[in-house]
């Protein structure tokens, strides 16, 4: 008989997800099996639009984002969003349509629909922090992360802009230190934990990428980091998947592992390093955990 | 551009501009003073040859093809730094979206930047799959682009990984998500939306 669980979400994971950030995906759903967190994936979710939908045309971006509060209005539980960038379009999209009612009728018209958007709609790490709690989350560790040394990097779009995503502090945020530690983990202090990594510019201009992230990754390795904590998808395929690329052009070696969120406390809460997707990550994380008798 | 002289008169100043972009934005653009805070935080700055502040100086004085003309607003990566700092709460990530929106809509693809065209694709891609599959996206930038062996070698690698599908299923409500773009473009002609 299977155990009851203790909470329960609708999930969008987003494209990313389903695809370059396979190991977010799977690592979240394992997190939450063993924390007994219910997440149930929203039927026939659409794209988000992401950057290039509201930076050309913000009826689209607001439209799609209305569709998938719609398709998740028939899922119970508020909605759990893990791509930094979906959470801040989902959140965005109520935030204007609340505040402007021409751009709400323009999108009712859109949908052919009255609005259905007041679902709540929660990053993981507020779900984890504030939901579940961290008490919580310290109680379900098996295997303490200590001795890991931890730089969290939040980037833009998990606290900015203030008034927006409300996950914590804008400029001085520690929702994710918060989270790692009660995993037993340590975290450094450094300077880049909010600076942008290049986001989409990735295909359309990756110089602007190799330039950024590499900033980010000198920052962490300064701090004395082991290795990068993200929460979204397209930090990660920047500081991850673009590492050697950006190795190369600054002529650093960093060999730092990039690790999502979810994958650092599953380990923790003991789930099997083999379900958590280190062996797709470009830079391996496994030597590093080897080294901490976390594998 | 940067140091040429402007003059100002009522012929060389466009200030409905600075209305719509307002409208457009739900930001004021006449409230900034001009303290450079959003250009001191941007992290692409040194890509623009316009900073943030100088681009709502200009358009506070009716300069709008200068800033449709340059590339700065394409080179705003929607960090919301500056919208998260500005002491007058101008929303200049918004106002970017605003400035982008008319850009693309005063010129044809004949005329798009390489960021113009992956965001074209990357609309494509929703209205045609539903999702985004980073795959045809990337590899429809490289045919579009004339930059056929971009990333030549991280694809294979990204295959083994399992982080490229080949192949993918569409959305069911395929009907549905057409049925929105339709709409917007209908609201457009009948001029009920920018």
């Amino acid at each position: 008989m299977p155990t009851k669980n203790v909470l329960n979400y609708s999930y969008y994971p987003g494209c990313s997800l389903h695809a370059s950030a396979k190991e977010y995906d799977e690592s979240t759903q394992e997190l939450f099996k063993i924390l007994r967190i219910g997440l149930q994936e929203v039927p026939d979710w659409l794209c988000c639009g992401a950057t290039p939908a509201h930076n050309v045309d913000e009826l689209l971006s607001l439209s799609l984002c209305a569709k998938n509060l719609e398709l998740a209005d028939g899922v119970q539980g508020d909605l759990a969003v893990a791509c930094a960038a979906c959470f801040s379009r989902l959140k965005t999209a109520q935030h204007k349509l609340e505040e402007n009612p021409e751009k709400r009728k323009q999108v009712e018209y859109a949908l052919d629909a009255p609005l259905a958007m007041d679902k709540p709609v929660k990053h993981l790490l507020e779900i984890l922090a504030k939901d579940y709690g961290l008490e919580q989350l310290g109680a379900a560790m098996r295997k303490s992360l200590s001795g890991l040394k931890v730089a969290c990097y939040y980037g833009c779009l998990l606290t900015r802009p203030a008034e927006v995503p409300q996950l914590d502090c804008a400029e001085a945020p520690t929702i994710m230190e918060r989270v790692i530690e009660a995993m037993g983990a340590e975290t450094v202090k450094w300077s880049h934990r909010l600076e942008c990594c290049g986001a989409n510019f990735t295909l359309s201009r990756p110089g602007v990428v190799l330039q950024l992230s590499n900033e980010i990754l000198a920052s962490a390795q300064r701090a004395g980091a082991d290795c990068i904590m993200v929460a979204c998808p397209l930090c990660h395929a920047n500081l991850d998947i673009r590492q050697k690329d950006i190795e190369a052009a600054s002529g650093t070696r960093y060999n730092l592992p990039v690790l999502y969120m979810t994958q650092l406390l599953a380990l923790g809460a003991g789930v099997s390093a083999k379900k958590l997707g280190f062996d797709s990550m470009m830079v391996s994380p496994l030597p590093l955990l080897k080294e901490k008798g976390l594998v | 551009m940067k140091n040429s002289k402007m003059t100002l008169s009522a012929e060389t100043m466009n200030l409905d501009f600075v209305k719509k972009v307002e409208k457009l934005s739900d930001s004021s653009v006449r409230r900034c003073f001009q303290c450079g805070k959003c250009s001191a935080g941007c992290p692409m700055r040194t890509f623009m040859e316009h900073p943030p502040n100088r681009i709502v100086r200009l358009l506070q004085l009716g300069q709008y093809e200068r800033v449709l003309a340059g590339r700065s607003i394409w080179y705003c990566a929607s960090c919301e730094t500056c919208s998260t700092r500005c002491p007058n709460k101008v929303d200049l990530a918004a106002i970017m979206d605003a400035l982008r929106k008319c850009s693309w809509d005063a010129q044809g693809h004949s005329k798009e930047s390489l960021v113009q065209l992956a965001n074209r694709l990357f609309l494509d891609n929703i209205r045609t799959y539903g999702r985004q599959y980073e795959m045809r996206l990337a590899a429809a930038f490289n045919l579009h682009s004339g930059k056929l062996l971009k990333d030549f070698m991280l694809g294979p690698k990204l295959l083994t990984k399992g982080k490229l599908k080949m192949f993918h299923q569409k959305n069911k409500n395929l009907a549905e998500i057409e049925k929105i773009f339709r709409r917007i473009e209908e609201l457009r002609k009948k001029g009920e939306a920018p």
